[in-house]
């Protein structure tokens, strides 16, 4: 018996026996979201050590941490994340962290409030859906580049300078989108997707926008739901709805299939990017690749 | 290794230790079931305490949500005292009920504070270490370890206290009654415990880690002895181990914690289960074979003593006659050949002095039948295993 309580806490003691941890005098930095990792190492450049908590395709609503977000939060000197809930428990997390020696910031603070979406049943609560509205995205990429250069004053001049570069790319998508836009007639820019994840999106493009679930991807559509968007959807003769790459397609299949069912057409249009990134290598890995691939195919769907 | 991931073990060890205490007790009592329903019914109580002092933090929300654990016992227990419905159905009935007030509670008022249902069923062990207590400028440590240290050290001195009293009303409660202690007052007191242990901990791993840490290294430990120290020690050492290389295991897979520590609980308590030396599955079907073979042999050797004729005791009529197939006749009479129970001669079998003493005696006992001589019987048997 003896033996056996004494052999199993030799056991737990000797797995402990591994360290790792790595320190090259660079900053470590750790984000949440596909989209903050990619704007932070945009600016970042190769000064910096970045590793991103969520991999593309999650939904930061519903992120879950794995024991490996233990060592990146432990030993991260700056944590940048979107805030306004979009990470759920892990904003209330970063907040106490403040505490320590690290610093986190939330990208949304580089916003004024009032130019935020807030939520209609419930005051105070905002729409964290920031990066569709490319120009805000301009705003936070200079918010980025202030942070870094505050931490790490010996680079200023090269966050600085990629901060720029990063901003003029941002310029000329904001441009091409534009222009693909413009293609598409005005009566026909309805955009019906998953999650209410577009609302900045079609505020500063024009669309109509409608999601068949709340803000976060955590409530359900209820059938009455369904219903309702499919008779609005034959009412404004649209072509097609949208699949979101981080929520379940079955919610907009179960639209579709109310469609069809009142002898109506309406097609899957392909799937959009809305809280996360593609694949990283790939171009929708990258912010600007995704929000040109999301407009192109809304527009090639639409038309 | 950082500080952070030693945290993590040091809160998640802590854990195990406080949940396999009442664990053991709750497993010998059969009451395994009800720290699920108190793990789930003390929701209203955190919700109504964090009503009355709007502070996430207070220790009287661990007060209220303790005070509704043991208001579950309570019903559970008013409701089988009807004779109505069993136990299990009774506990069924009840935790829902509690829980969903608690859920209605928070929908209704509190939809942005992070008291949410999967908060409370899931935790986040991960996130432990970064929630700490500062006393001015001085890091204390994480606020976990200093509830879940607490709850701890008040559990053990109450073992300590009431050892006896726990040891007597756990195993005969009547005895217990009429020598003086309450044994309800105890069970309430082990209630209790209980649901302080599910609150403190719920927050940093979480009601599911919570249930599987009182109940799995408990049920193992229950295979392994039947000395009551001797379980509370392993289920101890079982919850530290499974805890720490619960941990590991998440490192290796760079998966959930809590859900890793559940995994290699389960797997402990199925490793148990196979191979423990006289309750495990292994050991049970290996003792019903031999009690197979014992028997065959007791059937052989009174078919030889009532048979003199020579055609009844050859060695092939007897697979005939007493129906065996070959392999079981061959393992018989060569364990009866081993004991020196028989003799071959030209395929003829025949008894020899010790065999024949030896059926005398068990038909001797089979016709007494009398409980004591069964047990020497059994000491004779040991003598031809193996």
């Amino acid at each position: 018996m003896k033996k056996i309580v004494f052999s199993l806490l030799l056991f737990t003691v000797l797995f402990n026996c591994k360290n790792t941890k790595e320190d090259n005098g660079k900053l470590n930095i750790v984000t949440t979201t596909t989209m903050i990792t990619d704007l932070v190492s945009n600016v970042g450049g190769d000064k910096i050590n970045i590793q991103g908590l969520m991999g593309s395709g999650v939904d930061p609503h519903l992120y879950k941490a794995s024991e490996g977000d233990v060592s990146k939060l432990a030993n991260a000197d700056m944590i940048f994340y979107g805030g306004l809930h979009l990470e759920g428990k892990l904003v209330e997390v970063f907040e106490k962290m403040r505490h320590q020696n690290i610093k986190t910031i939330a990208v949304s603070d580089a916003l004024d409030q009032s130019r935020l979406i807030s939520s209609e049943s419930f005051t105070g609560n905002y729409d964290p859906h920031i990066w569709f509205n490319v120009d805000y995205w301009i705003q936070i990429t200079q918010y980025v580049a202030e942070s870094l250069s505050e931490a790490n004053p010996e680079n200023k001049a090269f966050y600085e300078a990629n901060a720029k570069t990063y901003l003029e790319k941002l310029l000329v998508l904001k441009e091409n989108l534009q222009a693909t836009i413009e293609t598409l007639p005005q009566d026909k820019r309805i955009l019906v997707t998953a999650h209410d994840a577009f609302n900045y999106f079609g505020k500063a493009f024009g669309f109509e926008v409608v999601g068949l679930q709340g803000l976060s991807t955590a409530t359900e559509a209820g059938v009455q739901d369904v219903q309702k968007l499919a008779a609005f959807i034959i009412d404004k003769q649209v072509k097609a709805i949208f699949v979101e790459s981080s929520v379940p397609k079955r919610t907009i299949e179960a639209l579709q299939a109310a469609v069809i069912s009142k002898k109506h057409d309406v097609a899957i249009g392909g799937t959009l990017y809305s809280d996360a990134l593609g694949n990283a290598g790939t171009l929708e890995g990258t912010y600007i690749g995704m929000f040109e691939y999301n407009v192109n195919t809304i527009v090639d769907a639409l038309k | 290794m950082n500080n952070a991931q030693l945290e993590i073990q040091l809160i998640a060890s802590l854990v195990a230790i406080a949940c396999a205490i009442p664990g053991t007790f709750l497993v010998l009592r059969k009451m395994a079931m009800i720290s699920d329903a108190i793990s789930h019914s003390i929701l209203p109580g955190l919700v109504i305490g964090f009503f009355i002092t709007q502070d996430l933090n207070s220790p009287l929300l661990i007060l209220f949500a303790a005070l509704t654990g043991v208001i579950t016992v309570v019903l559970v227990e008013r409701i089988q005292k009807t004779g109505l419905v069993k136990e299990d159905t009774a506990i069924g009935l009840v935790f829902p009920v509690l829980f969903s007030i608690g859920v209605i509670l928070i929908a209704k008022n509190a939809n942005d504070i992070h008291l949410d249902i999967d908060a409370v069923l899931l935790g986040e062990l991960a996130f432990a270490p970064f929630d700490r207590i500062y006393l001015g400028q001085t890091d204390m440590g994480p606020k976990s370890l200093w509830v879940i240290g607490t709850i701890l050290l008040i559990t053990i001195g109450l073992l300590f206290a009431f050892f006896k009293e726990l040891k007597l009303s756990t195993f005969d409660a009547g005895l217990s009654a009429s020598l003086g202690f309450s044994p309800v007052l105890i069970h309430y007191g082990l209630m209790t415990v209980t649901s302080v242990t599910t609150v403190g901990a719920f927050d940093a791993v979480g009601a599911i880690l919570v249930v599987a840490l009182m109940i799995a290294p408990a049920a193992s430990a229950y295979l392994l002895t039947t000395d009551l120290k001797k379980m509370l020690g392993l289920a101890v050492s079982f919850g530290v181990f499974s805890a720490i290389s619960g941990y590991w295991l998440a490192h290796w897979l760079d998966a959930s914690i809590a859900g890793s520590i559940t995994t290699m609980l389960g797997l402990l308590f199925l490793v148990i289960y196979l191979f423990a030396p006289s309750k495990g599955l292994i050991a049970v079907i290996y003792r019903e074979k031999q009690q197979r073979t014992e028997v065959s042999l007791l059937t052989f050797l009174l078919h030889l003593k009532n048979h003199t004729e020579e055609n009844e005791r050859h060695v092939n009529h007897l697979q005939e006659h007493i129906n065996w197939q070959k392999v079981r006749a061959k393992t018989v009479l060569d364990l009866a050949l081993k004991n020196n129970m028989i003799l071959i001669d030209n395929d003829i079998v025949s008894l020899t002095q010790k065999g024949d003493e030896f059926t005398s005696k068990a038909i001797d006992y089979i016709i007494t039948n009398e409980d004591a001589q069964i047990e020497d019987m059994k000491d004779d048997f040991f003598l031809f295993r193996g």
